[in-house]
């Protein structure tokens, strides 16, 4: 149960990632993803996995907040095929991770493809610096749950994860302006 | 680490001593050094870390800050082909694990194969390139420096991960794609207008090349993918780098030394190419002759795009024709002697 609601708050987040272009919708898009991979983390590989996710996603969180387009910025016009991704996309994950895969672990198998899905497609579809990083910050944070699948380095990946997530909102703006 | 991506790695750091000492344009070496050895690291640790997860955080943050540094293109252009890779190799390692019906192994497999093209840059993900912009930042180390080593990784992964079934998946789908490379790649090089996109282009093909080595999973095909990599790294790279200037001052020649750099990147006795490609052509008569026959067909698709890069060589002099001459007796080296290179990788 908790697993389950873990699952669709990391949804939500990532979600808002992909709705959202102004630095408060983004940066409480990390947050609620973050917190739901947190829990997902705890589950899987013990407390100290779930406080370097909830770490790296908290930071990374904390810089959206600060810099990137003012506001929320939630669905500007033209946003449809952003809300039909998030609904369908959502909807096929769920079906393949608690419908066509089986045994244990389909919140872990949801909330993986969710999210690294989500922030692929994000980053195929905008320009806009501290959206793309934002974007790449979720996807470095799901790679560690990833782990949990194989043969995962234990804590190590999930720490490389939070420090990547909390480091790429710190890039200057300059260079990831250049062209 | 694996003996390959070992042999690997010792090829593209003698690419990089390459650029270094021999790079024609007026460029700060010691910059050249730290972007190229910051590749050359982040390819050091995606061989060497024990897992596949790291593997894919390195190559996000290798991702990232080659999206970072200045150049033309646009940050968002320069970084979706590495997030879209990781997005999608993380997606394929939950299928590859997961419970269920067999057809999530071959989803896997599509997600690995998808992602490998997306990393290095091959169809159909090619990165885009704008010939002004340097060569740190274009995405020709994408294709001619970090890709062999991630290829031999993920390649070496997925063998793991795969059930034998899906495994077959795999190797056709390397095939299928490799075909592909092999067509687009020769034929543009060939056509394209710019002289750099032809460069580009002759990388792609090359790759083709290595995809159908990976994809016919006899021993032969493994070698065959390799001395092809070895010769990306340390023959198409270094010259590509030896004749930046020329192509920035549009010059072409068409003396011997041109039509001999032609003969070595179409593949040509008694470069390494050629060995690559008898190794190749006798794999896939073991598997399927047919097979042969496309990919022979396919390798004479190279001779035009390859006089075309020759002449764009220009001629060259004093330093710019040492590192010519010894790329070419290298590769030379490799094709009449190849046996030193395969046992170092175990092969």
């Amino acid at each position: 149960m908790v697993a389950g609601v873990a699952a669709f708050v990391s949804w939500l987040g990532a979600s808002l990632v992909v709705l959202g272009d102004g630095r408060r919708a983004l940066a409480l898009g990390v947050l609620l993803a973050t917190a739901g991979m947190t829990v997902i983390a705890w589950q899987t590989a013990g407390p100290l996995a779930a406080a370097a996710i909830a770490g790296g996603g908290a930071v990374a969180a904390a810089r959206r907040f600060s810099s990137g387009a003012d506001g929320w910025r939630i669905m500007p016009p033209g946003s449809t095929p952003r809300l039909v991704l998030c609904i369908a996309g959502g909807l096929i994950v769920l079906w393949i991770a608690a419908a066509v895969t089986t045994g244990p672990g389909a919140s872990l198998r949801f909330t993986v493809m969710v999210v690294a899905g989500f922030s692929g497609a994000r980053v195929l579809a905008s320009d806009n610096a501290s959206v793309l990083l934002t974007a790449t910050s979720l996807l470095a944070l799901v790679v560690a749950l990833a782990g949990a699948f194989a043969d995962g380095s234990g804590l190590w990946t999930y720490l490389a994860a939070a420090l990547i997530a909390a480091g790429v909102g710190w890039l200057p703006q300059r260079t990831a302006r250049a062209g | 680490m694996q003996a390959e991506t070992a042999v690997l790695l010792v090829c593209a750091g003698a690419a990089l001593a390459f650029t270094v000492a021999f790079n024609p344009l007026p460029i700060s070496r010691r910059a050249l050094l730290l972007k190229g050895g910051t590749g050359l690291a982040a390819s050091a640790a995606i061989a060497a870390v024990p897992s596949f997860d790291l593997a894919l955080l390195i190559l996000l943050t290798v991702g990232v800050l080659h999206a970072a540094i200045d150049g033309r293109r646009a940050f968002a252009v320069r970084l979706r082909a590495p997030v879209v890779a990781v997005a999608t190799l993380a997606v394929a390692l939950v299928f590859a694990h997961a419970q269920g019906p067999d057809v999530l192994q071959r989803f896997a497999a599509v997600g690995l194969v998808s992602g490998l093209a997306a990393a290095v840059g091959l169809l159909p993900y090619l990165h885009s390139l704008d010939p002004e912009e340097p060569m740190t930042s274009s995405p020709i180390p994408w294709i001619a420096f970090v890709g062999p080593v991630l290829a031999a990784v993920v390649v070496a992964r997925a063998q793991q991960m795969l059930a034998p079934d899906a495994g077959g998946v795999f190797g056709g789908m390397l095939i299928g794609l490799g075909l592909l490379n092999i067509a687009w790649g020769s034929i543009a090089a060939w056509l394209t207008e710019s002289e750099v996109a032809a460069w580009r282009y002759s990388f792609v093909a090359d790759w083709g090349l290595v995809l159908c080595g990976f994809g016919l999973t006899l021993a032969d095909g493994g070698r065959a993918a390799l001395l092809i990599m070895f010769s990306i790294v340390v023959v198409r790279l270094p010259l590509y780098v030896a004749s930046r200037q020329a192509l920035r001052d549009k010059a072409v020649a068409q003396r011997p030394i041109n039509f001999v750099v032609a003969g070595a990147l179409a593949g040509s006795a008694p470069f390494v190419g050629f060995v690559a490609r008898i190794l190749l052509l006798r794999a896939a008569t073991q598997l399927y002759w047919p097979l042969a026959l496309a990919l022979a067909l396919g390798m004479l698709l190279w001779l035009p795009g390859s006089l075309r890069l020759g002449r764009s060589l220009a001629v060259p002099r004093g330093r710019q024709a040492i590192g010519v001459g010894l790329v070419l007796a290298v590769s030379v080296a490799a094709g009449l002697y190849p046996l030193p290179i395969l046992l170092a990788a175990r092969l």
